[in-house]
Protein backbone atom coordinates (compact mmCIF):
# COMPACT_ATOMS: atom_id res chain seq x y z
CA UNK A 1 0.00 0.00 0.00
CA UNK A 2 1.34 3.41 -0.93
CA UNK A 3 0.02 6.54 0.68
CA UNK A 4 1.08 9.91 -0.68
CA UNK A 5 0.42 12.85 1.65
CA UNK A 6 0.59 16.46 0.50
CA UNK A 7 3.59 15.84 -1.71
CA UNK A 8 5.41 18.92 -3.02
CA UNK A 9 8.48 19.29 -5.19
CA UNK A 10 10.16 22.32 -6.66
CA UNK A 11 12.85 22.28 -9.39
CA UNK A 12 14.31 25.78 -9.37
CA UNK A 13 11.47 28.13 -10.26
CA UNK A 14 9.24 25.30 -11.45
CA UNK A 15 6.73 23.77 -9.03
CA UNK A 16 6.50 20.19 -10.30
CA UNK A 17 4.24 19.07 -7.45
CA UNK A 18 2.08 21.53 -5.49
CA UNK A 19 -0.10 19.19 -3.44
CA UNK A 20 -0.47 15.54 -4.34
CA UNK A 21 -2.27 13.13 -2.01
CA UNK A 22 -3.78 9.73 -2.76
CA UNK A 23 -3.89 6.19 -1.47
CA UNK A 24 -2.96 3.22 -3.66
CA UNK A 25 -4.27 0.06 -1.93
CA UNK A 26 -2.94 -3.51 -2.10
CA UNK A 27 -4.42 -5.85 -4.67
CA UNK A 28 -5.34 -2.99 -6.99
CA UNK A 29 -3.88 -1.14 -9.95
CA UNK A 30 -4.00 2.62 -9.47
CA UNK A 31 -3.66 4.67 -12.62
CA UNK A 32 -1.98 8.06 -12.63
CA UNK A 33 -3.32 10.18 -15.45
CA UNK A 34 -2.16 13.61 -16.47
CA UNK A 35 -0.90 15.69 -19.34
CA UNK A 36 2.84 16.10 -19.94
CA UNK A 37 4.37 17.96 -17.00
CA UNK A 38 1.41 17.23 -14.70
CA UNK A 39 3.73 15.61 -12.13
CA UNK A 40 3.22 11.87 -12.75
CA UNK A 41 6.89 10.95 -13.17
CA UNK A 42 8.00 13.18 -10.30
CA UNK A 43 5.43 11.56 -8.01
CA UNK A 44 6.61 8.08 -8.96
CA UNK A 45 10.30 8.99 -8.59
CA UNK A 46 9.70 10.33 -5.10
CA UNK A 47 7.58 7.30 -4.21
CA UNK A 48 10.42 4.96 -5.13
CA UNK A 49 13.03 6.95 -3.20
CA UNK A 50 15.03 8.25 -6.16
CA UNK A 51 14.07 11.88 -5.51
CA UNK A 52 13.58 13.51 -2.13
CA UNK A 53 10.25 15.26 -1.55
CA UNK A 54 10.25 19.03 -1.10
CA UNK A 55 7.33 18.69 1.32
CA UNK A 56 4.81 16.08 2.43
CA UNK A 57 5.59 12.40 2.76
CA UNK A 58 5.31 8.97 1.23
CA UNK A 59 4.20 6.03 3.36
CA UNK A 60 4.82 2.56 1.99
CA UNK A 61 2.99 -0.24 3.81
CA UNK A 62 2.36 2.34 6.52
CA UNK A 63 6.07 3.01 6.99
CA UNK A 64 7.68 6.40 6.46
CA UNK A 65 11.34 6.40 5.35
CA UNK A 66 12.16 8.68 8.30
CA UNK A 67 15.79 8.25 9.27
CA UNK A 68 16.28 5.36 6.83
CA UNK A 69 16.40 6.86 3.34
CA UNK A 70 16.58 3.44 1.70
CA UNK A 71 13.34 2.16 3.28
CA UNK A 72 11.34 2.96 0.15
CA UNK A 73 13.75 1.16 -2.16
CA UNK A 74 13.45 -2.02 -0.07
CA UNK A 75 9.67 -2.10 -0.31
CA UNK A 76 9.10 -0.86 -3.83
CA UNK A 77 9.93 -2.18 -7.27
CA UNK A 78 9.79 0.14 -10.22
CA UNK A 79 10.01 0.53 -13.92
CA UNK A 80 10.73 4.19 -14.52
CA UNK A 81 12.51 6.09 -17.26
CA UNK A 82 12.33 3.35 -19.89
CA UNK A 83 13.95 -0.04 -19.48
CA UNK A 84 17.49 1.21 -18.78
CA UNK A 85 19.21 -2.15 -19.12
CA UNK A 86 22.88 -3.07 -19.32
CA UNK A 87 23.41 -4.13 -22.92
CA UNK A 88 26.27 -6.49 -22.11
CA UNK A 89 24.44 -8.39 -19.37
CA UNK A 90 21.88 -11.15 -19.90
CA UNK A 91 18.45 -11.06 -18.18
CA UNK A 92 19.68 -13.78 -15.81
CA UNK A 93 22.73 -11.67 -14.88
CA UNK A 94 20.59 -8.53 -14.61
CA UNK A 95 18.21 -10.23 -12.18
CA UNK A 96 21.09 -11.69 -10.16
CA UNK A 97 22.80 -8.28 -9.91
CA UNK A 98 19.58 -6.62 -8.81
CA UNK A 99 18.77 -9.39 -6.35
CA UNK A 100 22.21 -9.19 -4.75
CA UNK A 101 21.79 -5.43 -4.28
CA UNK A 102 18.47 -6.19 -2.57
CA UNK A 103 20.31 -8.53 -0.21
CA UNK A 104 18.62 -11.78 -1.30
CA UNK A 105 20.71 -14.74 0.01
CA UNK A 106 22.56 -16.62 -2.80
CA UNK A 107 20.57 -19.87 -2.69
CA UNK A 108 17.22 -18.09 -2.60
CA UNK A 109 18.39 -15.72 -5.32
CA UNK A 110 19.11 -18.60 -7.68
CA UNK A 111 15.56 -19.87 -7.20
CA UNK A 112 14.09 -16.41 -7.47
CA UNK A 113 15.88 -15.70 -10.76
CA UNK A 114 14.44 -18.90 -12.24
CA UNK A 115 10.96 -18.06 -10.92
CA UNK A 116 11.14 -14.59 -12.46
CA UNK A 117 12.32 -15.92 -15.83
CA UNK A 118 9.44 -18.43 -15.85
CA UNK A 119 6.90 -15.79 -14.74
CA UNK A 120 7.92 -13.48 -17.57
CA UNK A 121 8.15 -16.33 -20.09
CA UNK A 122 11.59 -15.30 -21.29
CA UNK A 123 13.37 -18.66 -20.98
CA UNK A 124 14.45 -18.51 -24.64
CA UNK A 125 16.38 -15.25 -24.19
CA UNK A 126 17.41 -15.54 -20.54
CA UNK A 127 21.06 -16.10 -21.42
CA UNK A 128 21.30 -13.66 -24.31
CA UNK A 129 22.77 -10.21 -23.78
CA UNK A 130 20.02 -7.59 -23.71
CA UNK A 131 21.79 -5.38 -26.28
CA UNK A 132 19.96 -6.96 -29.20
CA UNK A 133 16.56 -7.28 -27.54
CA UNK A 134 13.28 -6.06 -28.98
CA UNK A 135 11.48 -3.36 -27.00
CA UNK A 136 9.06 -5.94 -25.63
CA UNK A 137 11.89 -8.17 -24.42
CA UNK A 138 13.60 -5.17 -22.86
CA UNK A 139 10.46 -4.14 -20.98
CA UNK A 140 9.92 -7.68 -19.72
CA UNK A 141 13.52 -7.82 -18.51
CA UNK A 142 13.13 -4.45 -16.80
CA UNK A 143 9.91 -5.67 -15.19
CA UNK A 144 11.72 -8.79 -13.98
CA UNK A 145 14.41 -6.61 -12.43
CA UNK A 146 11.69 -4.62 -10.65
CA UNK A 147 10.05 -7.83 -9.37
CA UNK A 148 13.17 -9.77 -8.36
CA UNK A 149 12.86 -8.90 -4.66
CA UNK A 150 9.14 -9.75 -4.66
CA UNK A 151 8.04 -6.21 -3.77
CA UNK A 152 4.52 -5.68 -2.46
CA UNK A 153 4.46 -2.36 -4.29
CA UNK A 154 5.18 -1.75 -7.96
CA UNK A 155 5.56 1.61 -9.69
CA UNK A 156 5.39 1.83 -13.48
CA UNK A 157 5.90 4.97 -15.51
CA UNK A 158 4.35 4.58 -18.96
CA UNK A 159 5.51 0.97 -19.28
CA UNK A 160 3.69 0.33 -22.55
CA UNK A 161 5.20 3.31 -24.34
CA UNK A 162 6.49 2.18 -27.73
CA UNK A 163 5.38 -1.43 -27.35
CA UNK A 164 3.54 -3.31 -30.08
CA UNK A 165 0.09 -4.79 -29.46
CA UNK A 166 1.20 -8.34 -28.49
CA UNK A 167 3.77 -6.91 -26.06
CA UNK A 168 1.17 -4.58 -24.52
CA UNK A 169 -1.20 -7.50 -24.04
CA UNK A 170 1.56 -9.64 -22.52
CA UNK A 171 2.55 -6.83 -20.15
CA UNK A 172 -1.08 -6.25 -19.21
CA UNK A 173 -1.52 -9.91 -18.30
CA UNK A 174 1.67 -9.84 -16.24
CA UNK A 175 0.43 -6.80 -14.33
CA UNK A 176 -2.97 -8.37 -13.72
CA UNK A 177 -1.33 -11.53 -12.38
CA UNK A 178 0.93 -9.41 -10.14
CA UNK A 179 -2.10 -7.46 -8.89
CA UNK A 180 -4.06 -10.68 -8.28
CA UNK A 181 -1.16 -11.90 -6.14
CA UNK A 182 -1.93 -8.96 -3.83
CA UNK A 183 0.54 -6.33 -5.01
CA UNK A 184 -0.12 -2.60 -5.00
CA UNK A 185 0.54 -1.28 -8.50
CA UNK A 186 0.72 2.40 -9.45
CA UNK A 187 0.75 2.89 -13.18
CA UNK A 188 1.08 6.10 -15.18
CA UNK A 189 0.00 6.34 -18.78
CA UNK A 190 -1.16 8.68 -21.49
CA UNK A 191 -3.28 5.98 -23.09
CA UNK A 192 -6.76 6.42 -21.63
CA UNK A 193 -8.13 3.21 -23.11
CA UNK A 194 -5.36 1.26 -21.46
CA UNK A 195 -5.99 2.94 -18.11
CA UNK A 196 -9.69 2.18 -18.37
CA UNK A 197 -9.00 -1.49 -19.19
CA UNK A 198 -6.34 -2.06 -16.56
CA UNK A 199 -6.82 0.23 -13.59
CA UNK A 200 -9.09 -0.36 -10.61
CA UNK A 201 -8.90 3.29 -9.65
CA UNK A 202 -7.59 6.42 -11.32
CA UNK A 203 -5.94 9.56 -9.97
CA UNK A 204 -5.91 12.55 -12.33
CA UNK A 205 -3.11 15.10 -11.92
CA UNK A 206 -2.99 18.59 -13.39
CA UNK A 207 -0.30 21.18 -12.73
CA UNK A 208 1.09 19.29 -9.76
CA UNK A 209 -2.25 18.73 -7.99
CA UNK A 210 -4.75 15.89 -7.74
CA UNK A 211 -7.89 17.14 -9.47
CA UNK A 212 -9.96 13.96 -9.35
CA UNK A 213 -9.85 10.35 -8.21
CA UNK A 214 -12.10 7.30 -8.30
CA UNK A 215 -12.89 4.32 -10.50
CA UNK A 216 -13.14 5.06 -14.25
CA UNK A 217 -16.95 4.81 -13.93
CA UNK A 218 -17.04 7.18 -10.96
CA UNK A 219 -14.88 9.73 -12.79
CA UNK A 220 -17.21 9.67 -15.78
CA UNK A 221 -20.22 10.17 -13.50
CA UNK A 222 -18.50 13.00 -11.57
CA UNK A 223 -17.65 14.78 -14.81
CA UNK A 224 -21.01 14.02 -16.45
CA UNK A 225 -19.06 12.47 -19.32
CA UNK A 226 -19.64 9.32 -21.32
CA UNK A 227 -15.98 8.46 -21.89
CA UNK A 228 -12.88 8.59 -19.71
CA UNK A 229 -11.31 10.90 -22.29
CA UNK A 230 -14.14 13.42 -21.90
CA UNK A 231 -13.89 13.13 -18.12
CA UNK A 232 -10.12 13.67 -18.30
CA UNK A 233 -10.58 16.80 -20.42
CA UNK A 234 -13.27 18.09 -18.08
CA UNK A 235 -11.09 17.66 -14.99
CA UNK A 236 -7.81 18.93 -16.43
CA UNK A 237 -9.27 21.76 -18.46
CA UNK A 238 -7.27 20.57 -21.45
CA UNK A 239 -8.17 22.45 -24.58
CA UNK A 240 -10.43 20.79 -27.08
CA UNK A 241 -8.81 19.98 -30.39
CA UNK A 242 -10.33 22.37 -32.93
CA UNK A 243 -12.19 20.75 -35.75
CA UNK A 244 -10.58 20.96 -39.12
CA UNK B 1 27.01 -2.81 2.80
CA UNK B 2 30.41 -4.23 1.83
CA UNK B 3 28.59 -6.96 -0.07
CA UNK B 4 26.71 -4.33 -2.08
CA UNK B 5 29.92 -2.42 -2.85
CA UNK B 6 31.57 -5.62 -4.07
CA UNK B 7 28.47 -6.53 -6.09
CA UNK B 8 28.64 -3.20 -7.92
CA UNK B 9 32.40 -3.56 -8.42
CA UNK B 10 32.00 -7.09 -9.81
CA UNK B 11 29.27 -5.98 -12.18
CA UNK B 12 31.36 -3.06 -13.44
CA UNK B 13 34.42 -5.29 -13.94
CA UNK B 14 32.34 -7.84 -15.82
CA UNK B 15 30.51 -5.22 -17.88
CA UNK B 16 33.69 -3.26 -18.61
CA UNK B 17 35.65 -6.35 -19.60
CA UNK B 18 32.91 -7.38 -22.05
CA UNK B 19 33.22 -4.05 -23.84
CA UNK B 20 36.08 -5.47 -25.89
CA UNK B 21 36.42 -2.51 -28.24
CA UNK B 22 36.87 -0.15 -25.29
CA UNK B 23 39.33 -2.58 -23.69
CA UNK B 24 41.40 -2.77 -26.86
CA UNK B 25 41.45 1.02 -27.28
CA UNK B 26 42.49 1.51 -23.62
CA UNK B 27 45.22 -1.12 -23.99
CA UNK B 28 46.55 0.51 -27.16
CA UNK B 29 46.48 3.91 -25.43
CA UNK B 30 48.49 2.49 -22.53
CA UNK B 31 51.04 1.02 -24.98
CA UNK B 32 51.43 4.28 -26.89
CA UNK B 33 54.15 5.36 -24.44
CA UNK B 34 56.38 2.34 -25.03
CA UNK B 35 55.76 2.77 -28.78
CA UNK B 36 56.82 6.42 -28.81
CA UNK B 37 59.80 5.79 -26.54
CA UNK B 38 60.99 2.94 -28.75
CA UNK B 39 60.86 5.25 -31.79
CA UNK B 40 62.85 7.90 -29.91
CA UNK B 41 65.39 5.26 -28.88
CA UNK B 42 66.14 4.73 -32.58
CA UNK B 43 66.69 8.44 -33.13
CA UNK B 44 68.73 9.44 -30.08
CA UNK B 45 72.22 8.13 -29.37
CA UNK B 46 73.04 7.23 -25.75
CA UNK B 47 69.41 7.78 -25.03
CA UNK B 48 68.76 6.03 -21.70
CA UNK B 49 68.25 9.20 -19.54
CA UNK B 50 65.95 10.73 -22.16
CA UNK B 51 64.00 7.53 -22.55
CA UNK B 52 63.51 7.15 -18.80
CA UNK B 53 62.32 10.76 -18.49
CA UNK B 54 59.82 10.19 -21.30
CA UNK B 55 58.79 6.86 -19.86
CA UNK B 56 57.98 8.39 -16.47
CA UNK B 57 55.56 10.83 -18.13
CA UNK B 58 53.81 8.24 -20.28
CA UNK B 59 53.51 5.84 -17.36
CA UNK B 60 51.57 8.38 -15.33
CA UNK B 61 49.36 9.04 -18.36
CA UNK B 62 48.60 5.31 -18.58
CA UNK B 63 47.31 5.39 -14.99
CA UNK B 64 44.70 7.95 -16.05
CA UNK B 65 43.91 6.24 -19.35
CA UNK B 66 43.46 2.67 -18.06
CA UNK B 67 40.11 3.28 -16.36
CA UNK B 68 38.89 6.21 -18.43
CA UNK B 69 36.44 4.30 -20.64
CA UNK B 70 34.91 2.44 -17.72
CA UNK B 71 34.56 5.64 -15.65
CA UNK B 72 32.93 7.40 -18.60
CA UNK B 73 30.50 4.54 -19.10
CA UNK B 74 29.68 4.02 -15.47
CA UNK B 75 27.89 7.27 -14.57
CA UNK B 76 27.65 9.55 -17.62
CA UNK B 77 26.94 6.48 -19.73
CA UNK B 78 24.33 5.26 -17.25
CA UNK B 79 22.57 8.62 -17.46
CA UNK B 80 22.68 8.59 -21.24
CA UNK B 81 21.23 5.10 -21.65
CA UNK B 82 18.80 5.71 -18.76
CA UNK B 83 20.01 2.93 -16.51
CA UNK B 84 20.97 5.29 -13.67
CA UNK B 85 17.46 5.66 -12.23
CA UNK B 86 16.83 1.90 -12.17
CA UNK B 87 20.19 1.54 -10.42
CA UNK B 88 19.31 4.20 -7.84
CA UNK B 89 16.07 2.36 -7.11
CA UNK B 90 18.07 -0.33 -5.31
CA UNK B 91 18.56 -0.04 -1.53
CA UNK B 92 22.18 1.08 -1.74
CA UNK B 93 23.52 4.48 -0.70
CA UNK B 94 24.97 6.62 -3.45
CA UNK B 95 28.35 6.66 -1.72
CA UNK B 96 28.43 2.85 -1.64
CA UNK B 97 27.39 2.79 -5.27
CA UNK B 98 30.30 5.05 -6.15
CA UNK B 99 32.69 3.04 -3.99
CA UNK B 100 31.83 -0.07 -5.99
CA UNK B 101 32.34 1.71 -9.28
CA UNK B 102 35.55 3.28 -7.96
CA UNK B 103 37.02 -0.13 -7.07
CA UNK B 104 36.33 -1.33 -10.60
CA UNK B 105 37.71 1.79 -12.32
CA UNK B 106 40.78 1.65 -10.05
CA UNK B 107 41.37 -1.96 -11.06
CA UNK B 108 41.27 -1.04 -14.76
CA UNK B 109 43.56 1.92 -14.05
CA UNK B 110 46.06 -0.32 -12.25
CA UNK B 111 45.84 -2.82 -15.12
CA UNK B 112 46.66 0.01 -17.55
CA UNK B 113 49.69 0.92 -15.44
CA UNK B 114 50.86 -2.72 -15.34
CA UNK B 115 50.43 -3.06 -19.11
CA UNK B 116 52.40 0.14 -19.68
CA UNK B 117 55.27 -0.99 -17.44
CA UNK B 118 55.28 -4.38 -19.14
CA UNK B 119 55.58 -2.58 -22.47
CA UNK B 120 58.75 -0.79 -21.30
CA UNK B 121 60.42 -3.89 -19.85
CA UNK B 122 61.93 -5.20 -23.12
CA UNK B 123 62.90 -1.68 -24.17
CA UNK B 124 64.60 -0.42 -21.03
CA UNK B 125 65.62 -3.85 -19.69
CA UNK B 126 64.52 -2.95 -16.21
CA UNK B 127 61.42 -2.51 -14.09
CA UNK B 128 60.72 0.05 -11.38
CA UNK B 129 61.44 -1.00 -7.77
CA UNK B 130 58.50 -2.74 -6.11
CA UNK B 131 58.44 -0.09 -3.37
CA UNK B 132 57.09 2.37 -5.92
CA UNK B 133 53.81 0.45 -5.94
CA UNK B 134 53.18 2.15 -2.60
CA UNK B 135 52.72 5.49 -4.32
CA UNK B 136 51.66 4.36 -7.81
CA UNK B 137 48.68 2.26 -6.68
CA UNK B 138 47.18 5.22 -4.75
CA UNK B 139 47.62 7.21 -7.96
CA UNK B 140 45.31 4.67 -9.65
CA UNK B 141 42.82 5.28 -6.85
CA UNK B 142 43.07 9.04 -7.37
CA UNK B 143 42.75 8.81 -11.15
CA UNK B 144 39.66 6.61 -10.78
CA UNK B 145 38.06 8.95 -8.23
CA UNK B 146 38.68 12.05 -10.37
CA UNK B 147 37.34 10.30 -13.46
CA UNK B 148 34.18 9.23 -11.64
CA UNK B 149 33.71 12.75 -10.32
CA UNK B 150 33.92 14.13 -13.85
CA UNK B 151 31.59 11.39 -15.05
CA UNK B 152 29.01 12.39 -12.42
CA UNK B 153 29.27 16.04 -13.48
CA UNK B 154 28.61 15.25 -17.15
CA UNK B 155 25.26 14.61 -18.80
CA UNK B 156 26.45 12.17 -21.40
CA UNK B 157 29.34 10.20 -22.78
CA UNK B 158 30.42 12.85 -25.29
CA UNK B 159 30.73 15.53 -22.63
CA UNK B 160 32.50 13.14 -20.27
CA UNK B 161 34.92 12.12 -23.01
CA UNK B 162 35.86 15.75 -23.61
CA UNK B 163 36.61 16.49 -19.96
CA UNK B 164 38.27 13.14 -19.27
CA UNK B 165 40.57 13.72 -22.24
CA UNK B 166 41.50 17.06 -20.66
CA UNK B 167 42.20 15.31 -17.36
CA UNK B 168 44.82 13.18 -19.10
CA UNK B 169 46.72 16.40 -19.82
CA UNK B 170 47.27 16.89 -16.06
CA UNK B 171 49.84 14.09 -15.71
CA UNK B 172 51.14 14.83 -19.20
CA UNK B 173 51.60 18.57 -18.65
CA UNK B 174 52.88 18.23 -15.12
CA UNK B 175 55.19 15.43 -16.22
CA UNK B 176 56.68 17.49 -19.06
CA UNK B 177 57.16 20.39 -16.66
CA UNK B 178 58.98 18.12 -14.22
CA UNK B 179 61.23 16.78 -16.97
CA UNK B 180 62.28 20.18 -18.26
CA UNK B 181 62.05 22.44 -15.20
CA UNK B 182 65.21 23.28 -13.27
CA UNK B 183 63.23 23.34 -10.01
CA UNK B 184 62.07 19.74 -10.47
CA UNK B 185 63.29 17.43 -7.77
CA UNK B 186 63.91 20.25 -5.35
CA UNK B 187 61.96 21.14 -2.23
CA UNK B 188 58.27 20.42 -1.98
CA UNK B 189 57.69 19.15 -5.54
CA UNK B 190 58.45 15.61 -4.46
CA UNK B 191 55.48 15.72 -2.08
CA UNK B 192 52.97 16.87 -4.72
CA UNK B 193 50.75 14.01 -5.96
CA UNK B 194 51.40 13.10 -9.61
CA UNK B 195 54.61 15.22 -9.76
CA UNK B 196 56.06 13.36 -6.79
CA UNK B 197 55.19 9.98 -8.27
CA UNK B 198 56.90 10.94 -11.48
CA UNK B 199 60.08 12.03 -9.69
CA UNK B 200 60.20 8.81 -7.70
CA UNK B 201 59.51 6.72 -10.80
CA UNK B 202 62.28 8.43 -12.71
CA UNK B 203 64.69 8.01 -9.80
CA UNK B 204 63.73 4.36 -9.44
CA UNK B 205 64.26 3.65 -13.12
CA UNK B 206 67.66 5.35 -13.05
CA UNK B 207 68.67 3.20 -10.12
CA UNK B 208 68.93 6.24 -7.84
CA UNK B 209 67.98 6.26 -4.17
CA UNK B 210 64.23 6.46 -3.50
CA UNK B 211 62.93 8.86 -0.86
CA UNK B 212 60.93 6.74 1.65
CA UNK B 213 59.44 9.80 3.37
CA UNK B 214 58.22 11.22 0.06
CA UNK B 215 56.79 7.84 -0.97
CA UNK B 216 54.87 7.48 2.30
CA UNK B 217 53.62 11.06 2.10
CA UNK B 218 52.57 10.58 -1.53
CA UNK B 219 50.72 7.34 -0.67
CA UNK B 220 48.78 9.00 2.08
CA UNK B 221 48.22 12.35 0.37
CA UNK B 222 47.12 10.78 -2.91
CA UNK B 223 44.68 8.47 -1.12
CA UNK B 224 43.24 11.41 0.83
CA UNK B 225 42.73 13.36 -2.40
CA UNK B 226 41.01 10.31 -3.91
CA UNK B 227 38.69 10.17 -0.91
CA UNK B 228 37.86 13.86 -1.27
CA UNK B 229 37.05 13.43 -4.97
CA UNK B 230 34.80 10.47 -4.14
CA UNK B 231 32.90 12.38 -1.47
CA UNK B 232 32.43 15.28 -3.92
CA UNK B 233 31.15 12.84 -6.56
CA UNK B 234 28.74 11.19 -4.09
CA UNK B 235 27.47 14.62 -3.04
CA UNK B 236 26.86 15.52 -6.68
CA UNK B 237 25.06 12.24 -7.24
CA UNK B 238 22.58 13.23 -4.52
CA UNK B 239 21.45 16.28 -6.52
CA UNK B 240 18.05 16.20 -8.21
CA UNK B 241 19.29 17.28 -11.62
CA UNK B 242 21.53 14.22 -11.88
CA UNK B 243 18.40 12.10 -11.60
CA UNK B 244 16.35 14.40 -13.78
CA UNK B 245 19.00 14.90 -16.43
CA UNK B 246 18.91 18.69 -16.13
Amino acid sequence: MIEIRNLQKQFGAVAALRDVSFLAPDGAITGLLGANGAGKSTTLRIACGVLKPGGGEVLVDGISPGADPLALQRRVGGLLDHAGLYARLTPRETFAFSGRLHGIPPLRLRERVEETIAFLGIEAVADRRTGGFSLGERMKTALGRALIHSPRNLLLDEPTSGLDVPSVRALRHLLQRTRDAGACIVFSSHVLEEVRALCDQVVILAQGRVVAEGTPGELCRQAGATTLEDAFVAFTGAAEVPEC
Amino acid sequence: MLNQILTVAEKELNDGWRDRRAMVSSALYCLMGPGVVSMVSLAVHDSQPVLIAMMSVFTLVSVFVGGMNVAMDSIAGERERRSLIPLLMHPISRLDLLLGKWLAVSAFSAAGLALNLAGYAPLLHRAPPLALALCLVPLSLLAAALELWISVLCRGVKEAHTYLSMLVFVPMGLGMFMVFSPVAGHGWWKFVPVAGQQLQLEAGMRGAQLDPLAILFLSFGTAVLAGMALVAAADRLEQDDVVYGG
